[in-house]
């Protein structure tokens, strides 16, 4: 699931502060970093270059390839090593990749031959190769700039770091993105077929609840009525009056009940004039500008509306705020939403919310949903879709 | 008539109290869901004040599924001379057949539809109380529908389907006339070729002519 | 979503109406000359050209960027040499289409995460789909070396051979020899010039041309196995896209189930009720003037609550039933059959309950199955079953109708095989023309 959460601060560990004519606890981090390259680094070519030579080299005999499989554990394990140091020095979060896939054919060939087709060992294999000539240049600059650079050398430091950063990032991360991509659409695509399914069941009772029980009260006063209009015309004067009551409550509800299925003023013209009539109704005066060429396909447009009308419940329920506003527009393949109030604040993601709710039904179409909430206000709500054109 | 109502909708309780209030039945007790339900009836068999017909909804709280029907087949067992009348917004065979399992005597099974025709809901009540029967004619009709006896009801006039529909609604044979507009001796007529024709004993009294009926269905 | 590759399926219709015309040919002696064998050929004539290029693409790039690997600069040109392959796969693959009917399907895009260059970058270096693409760029080129040589030998010897007759007269004209030389070592020389050398060699050049479509087919065999090997979408890329359509569709489903209930509420139940608010309103007024119009209207009004009442009800059940959520699949089913104009008898048999998702869509495809009976089949009979197969619910619809049932598209049939597709479910349609039909529907097994 994608949905980012980020409440008040944001990724603090990720992104250091700018570099500034200071030594700070971020630029020691990385001084340290930059020079202990140069030991692990030349381990690891050492590692590697041994691993692969006796490897390849006792291929031919059967011996060689358990061996290349051994050192692409041990890759692994080098890996684990390299993205703890990164995550140490220079605050960089890469995830950790899957462990090794369990052999899809049993018996001692079948894990060897998963061994040795693991694409993380080969890609750590791969980084601890062409790190060695970087890691002397990193070790010397940083060296000699202590010496002689000390003025200009945070920023010196912070670019050689950025490098680095760059390089764990691509041969370090995960790459079972697919595996992880098919896991997450599996799960999207039971969240929807589940919510679908429980939005069924909730519109049934909704009807059983209000609108039927409402007609059933109305059909037995008319029944009565009927009756006693010849008899007691006076009584029965008061019980059409009455059942004229309970028709238009009966509408009403129905009305209410329709709305909150899907309302016919999106289908007829679009989110415009659906959120105009959705603020319409909130208790704080909201402000809505919606800016997009065309309109986006009908389940796309029917998430925003109700992502729109629940934000906008947030906001009249809990929020405090003397005025809100909503804005959608489109930008490139995304349709975004933003809806901010003045209140005050302090709206969480957190399991269980009506948030959390929307951030999973955000997450199941690939949206996006970023609550920007410090305590004292104000609140920014934003949620992304995808754009989808009208079929 | 002493009546007790159960159902969670305050609006539908209070209709339905009014309407018999009106017809001079006596509510005892208006109660919200089945556990309640169970308890008041419970208390007043205690006090030797057990009413002679409960009414009550299908679907009430806690879980709002089928509390009314669940709670009706466990009186029906603790009280055998209690008439219990179920209401729904919908009906189905399945539920019928739960409650008619074991005797039809003093059940009913409606469409909350079926309070609009005043009338007709009270002479069920009634009729329930008496320990009848009255089933709803959809119930009836699905009833018939799933039978598998259908190569001889197939052997049946329209005119006998409908009587045998009526019969098994749990009306007498002159209310079937009333609502045929025909003499009671042709219902009779009707009546003696459907059991010919279903290979049923005759048997005398509404009651054992309607459980031969829903049996002979639901085998 | 299991779609079969169907190979030769771009011009398989074409190959129908040219073989109409032939019919009178044997397959054997109408291969040399079908345009077929000729697109085939071609392929192979083509191959090596392009091979030539994406094979010096393919190494100049790969030697490259792995010498330059050690100073970190190897990174983007390897991308460069990635994306190059992609892009001559494209071709490749089109190329395969166009002359061998291979139906090879193209991978999704590349998914960067992020933008920028280093992301496109680390998303080219990271997709087996492009490594593949690069791999056939060196490996189809020794292949296509030998394919080349191969096919165009065997046709050029064919076709010369079996002309030889024709052209037999240029040797004692022109080169003081009586024909083609067969064998000579100063001392003894034959020549295929008497009319019986010239007949065998005919003979001989045609048994070879007969031969060549054959040949050039097993060659351009392995050509498809490489393309669809290599240049075809990975099966977990295959499986992302199935899975992104499938999301799609559940979700556009969920929206217009939505959207179909408002306005069946709208035209059914809303409506009623204002022309009965409207009703009420005038009787009210008419109660003291007039009260016999008075009681018509209230009459009226009371046949409309009643009517709304039954809609309602209706739209409810077909919302959600009720009596599913409380009973399950049985007693529901039970309860749909019931109601079907054909006698229906219905046999679950199922150890537990699955997940309400689960059992709403199998609800609603047997309701669908058992209308299309009503309708169209005029059965006699019909029987559901529900069952329980490992980890996957079975449902069978069969009926004793006139059969001639098909899930082509805009059927029926077809929107309830595409809902069930979208949730890894199965439908099968069994329906020979003249009956019985047996649609059967497989859906997966989750617990409640």
């Amino acid at each position: 699931m994608t949905a980012r959460i980020i409440t008040s601060e944001p990724e603090a560990v990720d992104r250091p502060p700018a570099p500034r004519f200071a030594f700070d606890r971020h630029t020691w981090k990385e001084i340290v970093y930059l020079l202990t390259n140069l030991p692990v680094t030349l381990l690891g070519f050492v590692y590697v270059v041994t691993t692969l030579s006796i490897g390849v080299g006792l291929a031919v005999t059967v011996i060689g390839l358990p061996v290349l499989a051994a050192g692409l554990l041990g890759a692994r394990l080098l890996g684990r090593a390299e993205r703890a140091r990164a995550r140490g020095l220079l605050g960089l979060r890469v995830e950790e990749p899957s462990p090794l896939p369990r052999a899809s054919v049993d018996g001692w060939f079948g894990r060897l031959w998963s061994g040795l087709k693991d694409p993380v060992g080969w890609r750590t294999m791969l980084y601890s190769f062409i790190r060695l000539p970087w890691g002397v240049l990193t070790f010397t600059v940083t060296l000699v700039g202590l010496f002689v650079l000390w003025p200009v050398l945070p920023f010196v430091v912070r670019g050689l770091a950025n490098a680095d950063r760059a390089m764990a990032r691509a041969l370090l991360s995960p790459s079972d993105e697919l595996e992880r991509r098919i896991a997450e659409l599996e799960s999207d695509r039971g969240v929807v077929v589940d919510t679908a399914a429980a939005d069924l069941r909730r519109i049934e009772r909704d009807l059983h609840d209000g609108a039927q029980a409402r007609l059933v009260n109305l059909a037995m006063g008319l029944g009565l009525a009927k009756e006693k209009l010849l008899e007691d015309p006076d009584a029965a004067a008061v019980m059409v009056d009455e059942a004229h009551g309970e028709v238009k409550l009966a509408l009403q509800e129905l009305r209410d009940l329709a709305r909150g299925i899907h309302p016919a003023v999106l289908t007829d013209r679009g989110l415009d004039a659906a959120l105009s009539s959705v603020a319409t109704r909130c208790t704080v005066p909201v402000k809505v500008t919606a800016d997009l060429p065309e309109r986006p396909a009908e389940a796309i447009e029917g998430i925003a509306y109700f992502t729109v009308s629940e934000l906008l419940q947030n906001v009249s329920k809990h929020s405090g705020a003397r005025s809100a506003s909503v804005d959608v527009w489109r930008s490139a393949d995304r349709l975004l939403i933003q809806v901010r109030d003045d209140g005050r604040g302090g709206a969480s993601l957190d399991k269980g919310t009506g948030m959390s709710g929307l951030a999973d039904r955000l997450g199941a179409v690939d949206g996006l949903f970023v609550v920007d909430s410090p305590a004292g206000g104000p609140t920014t709500v934003t949620a992304e879709l995808p754009w989808r054109d009208r079929a | 008539m002493r009546v007790v109502i159960a159902e969670d909708s305050v609006l539908l309780r209070e209709g339905l109290t009014r309407l018999l209030t009106d017809r001079g039945h006596d509510v005892v007790a208006g109660v919200g869901d089945g556990d309640a339900l169970v308890k008041t009836i419970t208390d007043l068999a205690a006090q030797g004040e057990l009413p002679d017909v409960v009414v009550a909804d299908v679907r009430m709280p806690p879980t709002h599924t089928d509390e009314g029907v669940r709670a009706a087949v466990l009186l029906r067992k603790q009280h055998p001379g209690l008439g219990v009348l179920v209401l729904s917004q919908y009906v189905e065979e399945q539920y019928a057949t739960e409650l008619l399992a074991g005797s039809s005597r003093g059940v009913g099974y409606l469409l909350k539809d079926r309070v609009a025709e005043v009338r007709e809901f009270v002479d069920a009540v009634v009729r329930v109380a008496q320990g009848g029967t009255a089933l709803d004619p959809e119930v009836v009709a699905q009833l018939l529908g799933r039978s598998r006896k259908q190569d001889v009801l197939a052997g049946l006039t329209p005119r006998e389907r409908e009587v045998l529909g009526l019969m098994a609604e749990g009306r007498t044979n002159s209310a079937v006339a009333r609502q045929l507009v025909v003499s009671d001796g042709a219902v009779e007529k009707h009546v003696s070729n459907i059991f010919l024709k279903l290979g049923l004993s005759p048997s005398d009294g509404d009651h054992r002519r309607v459980l031969a009926v829903l049996t002979y269905l639901n085998s | 979503m299991t779609t079969p590759t169907q190979h030769g399926q771009g011009y398989g219709y074409r190959d129908a109406v040219a073989g109409e015309r032939r019919r009178r040919l044997p397959a054997g002696l109408r291969a040399p000359v079908e345009a077929r064998t000729f697109r085939e050929f071609g392929y192979l004539l083509l191959s090596l050209p392009l091979s030539i290029m994406t094979f010096v693409y393919a190494v100049t790039m790969v030697s490259l960027g792995a010498g330059l690997l050690i100073t970190f600069l190897g990174i983007p040109v390897l991308a460069a040499a990635l994306a190059g392959a992609r892009g001559f796969a494209a071709m490749e693959r089109s190329r395969a289409r166009a002359l061998l009917g291979l139906d090879v399907g193209s991978p999704g895009p590349l998914r960067a995460r992020g933008h920028g260059p280093m992301a496109w970058t680390v998303a080219l270096l990271k997709s087996g789909e492009s490594w593949r693409n690069l791999l056939y760029g060196i490996l189809h080129f020794p292949w296509a070396v030998f394919a080349f040589n191969v096919a165009l030998v065997f046709w050029t010897v064919g076709w010369t051979l079996l002309t030889y007759p024709l052209w037999q007269w240029v040797f004692p004209m022109y080169t003081g020899q009586g024909g083609i030389q067969l064998y000579g070592d100063g001392a003894h020389d034959i020549y295929l010039d008497n009319p019986f050398e010239i007949t065998v060699t005919a003979v001989v050049g045609l048994l070879i041309t007969m031969a060549a479509p054959w040949v050039i087919r097993a060659l351009t065999w392995v050509d498809r196995l490489l393309v669809s090997g290599l240049l075809g979408p990975s099966r977990l890329g295959a499986r992302v896209v199935e899975l992104e359509s499938d999301r799609g569709v559940v979700v556009d489903t969920a929206a217009a189930d939505l959207r179909r209930i408002e306005r069946d509420l709208h035209d059914g139940a809303q409506a009623r009720l204002v022309s009965l608010a409207m009703d009420l309103g005038v009787a009210k007024e008419k109660l003291a003037e007039d009260p016999r119009e008075a009681a018509r209207m209230v009459d009226e009004a009371h046949g409309e609550v009643k009517t709304a009442l039954q809609e309602l009800r209706d739209l409810a059940r077909g919302i959600h039933p009720a009596v599913l959520t409380d009973r399950g699949l049985d007693a529901a089913l039970s309860s749909v059959a019931s109601r079907c104009t054909v006698p229906v008898q219905v046999d679950v048999d199922l150890p537990a309950r699955p997940a309400p998702a689960i059992e709403g869509i199998a609800y609603f495809t047997v309701c669908e199955l058992l209308q299309n009976v009503s309708k169209h089949s005029r059965a006699t009979r019909a029987t559901v079953d529900v069952w329980r197969v490992e980890n996957r619910l079975m449902l069978q619809v069969a009926d004793n109708g006139v059969g001639g049932a098909d899930a082509a598209a805009g059927s029926g049939l077809a929107g309830l095989a595409g809902r069930l597709d979208a949730v890894d479910g199965i439908l099968l349609v069994d329906s020979p023309s003249a009956g019985p039909t047996r649609v059967t529907a497989e859906l997966p097994w989750r617990r409640a």
